[in-house]
């Protein structure tokens, strides 16, 4: 797994790449929370992930929660088809906001 | 000629004679200066020159030899020879000369003048052109142990001649040189155990990695070795060939000592290099008889018996030389003997087919085969009973359920916890039917396995099952969505593998078996660690978002059947999914 962080209009943008199961899913979560160290919406792009798993999801759950309690939003952008395959098996693909793209996003919170 | 027994002359007590007493006093001054130039060494052959210079520098005699009694007493040794001639090497028969009359009798002696001596060997003198004149010899005693003796040769005087006192005087120092000399005989003997016993530590080491470790309980191969001393002649081995059957032998070499060892370790060393070219389990035989021969050690041979097991369909062949037929256990719970078809290695000739070393073909067919050595049947039970045959199927019948290197263990400890001394090593080996459980349980009889992936239980290795299942899915024709499901689902089995069975700790294997039959797919996933709590692995939907309970949940909903099944051995867990595939060739649904 490999990922990107860029800034743009007070967001966090972080593009995850590759596959997020067991191993790679503690530096993912790290990453998440980190974001959330200061307030700003996160918008987390998974257009290249071609796998996810439950422990990938449920870093990307933790990241929820931080959000809430930090006041800011997290939302999924652009989310490739294997992990909309498992959000929709987990239920969660109401829970999270996805957008088809990170411009979509972005206009959201605008 | 005077005989005076060593230690002095007991008919003439040294009394308060002045001249005595100085003599006394001066032996014991010599005595303390030998015994503390003799205590800085131990070494034996330094010692006894040592010892003999300073004899022969304080009784001031022209020459001396210091002999040991060699070959159980029967002849002495020159070791050590001081003065003009070097008569090291010299043997004299016990008995014979001044020297072998001296040690035979124990007493000392003194030739005064060897002319007026009848007794007197001049061959000696003749050989080496020195003049002998005057002799004298005394023993070497240690706790009532012979030694030797040594002799002294003419005293530097005018006449040459010895005293009495001269005599007194070596018979003095003699009795520190044979203590001295004990010692360092006896240090010489403690270095070469110590140093026999840390050869031997590192020999039975040496050995005993020869042997191969199973991997894990649920390998189809298991063996154990018990050697009766530090060495064993037994052995027995198993290594998987490249298409994944797994080879297997064992072996038992006449004898029980060093040389059975060396013999053993040779068989097997043949049995692993030829094995990886031979396949043929009764041309191997064949091919490591001759080599055995070739180099034959006179009235030593090998019973071996080895085989091949595919632990795909069960299938086994098998070929023995002279060894007690091994045993197969069916799943009827009977036993069948499998006797040898040729004799043991090493002897004679031998050809792989019917004439010679012969190979039998059979299916284990859900049983297991054992191979033992002779020390296991004629193995000694507390009552002093031998084990026999039937004993042994005994054990075996009871244990059945236990995985089954915990059998042979269960074996080995009836045998070696009598409290007797045991005299063979005892070895087994136990080959089951790998397809035990699955076939036991799986409801789709018949079907064909497309995929055995054995992994370490670590998140590094989760990515290897995917491209596995992938790979499985591709090969049975399933439709890209379900192959995405279905890989989801077995990455959530084997992560619930790495992080719960196993703790999370890096140990432990797990394995992950794939067959399909008419558009099923069935799963079995399989470790060996602490079973699961049944409880804590239900479906339900969990309260807070933790990731265990949400793989369960995921594999419940992709799967159509999901259970754990029961499994004989008491360790390790087995998931069974099953999977109704869409074909991506059909528009069925």
């Amino acid at each position: 797994m490999k990922h990107e962080i860029v800034e743009n209009q007070g967001a966090h943008i972080v593009l995850f790449n590759g596959e997020i199961d067991l191993e790679s899913s503690p530096a993912a979560r790290k990453i998440l929370l980190k974001c959330f160290d200061n307030t700003g919406n996160v918008i987390v792009d998974l257009s290249g992930v071609t796998y996810i798993d439950s422990s990938g999801v449920a870093s990307l759950v933790e990241a929820l929660q931080a959000a809430k309690k930090n006041g800011s939003q997290l939302s999924l952008a652009a989310v490739s088809e294997p992990t909309r395959r498992v959000l929709e098996l987990a239920r969660l693909d109401k829970v999270f906001a996805i957008y088809s793209s990170v411009d979509e996003a972005l206009d959201n919170k605008a | 000629m005077a005989n005076i027994p060593p230690g002095g002359d007991r008919r003439s007590p040294i009394v308060f004679d002045r001249r005595r007493s100085t003599m006394a006093s001066g032996h014991l001054e010599l005595l303390s200066k030998m015994s503390g130039h003799l205590a800085v060494t131990l070494n034996l052959e330094e010692t006894i020159q040592k010892a003999l210079d300073l004899i022969v520098r304080f009784v001031n005699a022209e020459g001396g030899a210091l002999f040991l009694l060699e070959e159980k007493f029967a002849t002495l040794v020159c070791k050590a020879s001081a003065g003009p001639v070097d008569i090291r090497g010299i043997r004299v028969k016990t008995g014979e000369g001044v020297v072998g009359q001296c040690v035979t009798e124990n007493t000392s002696r003194i030739v005064r003048d060897v002319q007026q001596d009848a007794n007197f060997d001049h061959s000696i003198d003749e050989s080496t052109g020195f003049q002998t004149r005057s002799i004298l010899c005394t023993p070497m005693v240690v706790n009532g142990q012979k030694l030797g003796a040594i002799e002294l040769v003419n005293k530097h005087t005018d006449d040459g001649l010895f005293s009495d006192t001269d005599l007194l005087m070596l018979q003095t120092l003699a009795s520190a040189a044979a203590l001295a000399i004990n010692n360092a005989h006896m240090a010489e003997e403690l270095v070469e155990q110590e140093r026999f016993s840390r050869e031997l530590e590192l020999a039975t080491e040496m050995q005993r990695s020869l042997l191969p470790v199973t991997p894990t309980d649920i390998y189809p191969v298991a063996g154990i070795n018990l050697p009766a001393n530090e060495m064993s002649g037994d052995f027995y081995d198993f290594f998987e060939l490249e298409d994944g059957r797994i080879y297997f032998s064992l072996g038992d070499v006449s004898g029980k000592g060093m040389d059975a060892a060396l013999l053993m370790s040779k068989t097997a060393s043949l049995f692993r290099c030829l094995g990886k070219t031979i396949h043929d389990p009764n041309v191997l035989l064949a091919t490591i008889n001759r080599e055995l021969c070739e180099t034959a050690i006179h009235g030593m041979f090998v019973t071996m018996v080895c085989g091949v097991l595919d632990r795909d369909t069960g299938n086994v062949e098998l070929a023995n030389a002279g060894h007690e037929p091994p045993l197969i256990h069916t799943r009827e719970d009977t036993f069948i003997a499998l006797p040898a078809s040729a004799p043991p290695l090493g002897i004679m000739s031998l050809h792989a087919g019917d004439s010679g070393i012969r190979e039998e073909t059979f299916n284990l067919d859900s049983g297991t085969l054992y191979i033992f050595t002779d020390g296991v049947t004629e193995g000694c039970l507390e009552d002093g009973s031998r084990l026999e045959q039937t004993g042994f199927q005994d054990i075996i019948r009871e244990r059945n359920d236990l995985p089954i290197a915990a059998r042979l263990e269960a074996v080995v400890s009836i045998l070696s916890d009598t409290g007797r001394k045991r005299h063979d090593d005892i070895t087994l080996l136990a080959i089951r039917d790998a397809r035990t459980e699955l076939h036991r349980n799986a409801g789709n009889d018949g079907a064909e396995i497309v995929a055995r992936h054995t992994f370490p239980a670590r998140a590094d290795a989760l990515q290897s099952v995917r491209e596995v299942v992938n790979e499985a899915c591709e090969a049975c024709g399933c439709a890209p969505e379900d192959a995405t499901d279905i890989i989801i689902a077995v990455g959530e089995a084997c992560q619930n593998v790495v992080r719960h069975a196993y703790q999370g700790l890096d140990e432990g294997d797990a394995t992950l078996e794939i067959y399909c039959k008419d558009g099923i797919l069935e799963f079995l996933l399989r470790d060996s660690a602490r079973p699961v709590d049944q409880e804590k692995i239900k479906p339900k939907w969990p309260k807070e978002l933790g990731p265990g309970g949400l793989g369960i949940c995921l594999i419940h909903d992709i799967m159509d059947e999901v259970e754990y099944l029961p499994i004989q051995e008491d360790q390790g867990n087995l998931l069974r999914m099953v999977k109704y595939i869409k074909r991506k060739d059909s528009n069925e649904t």
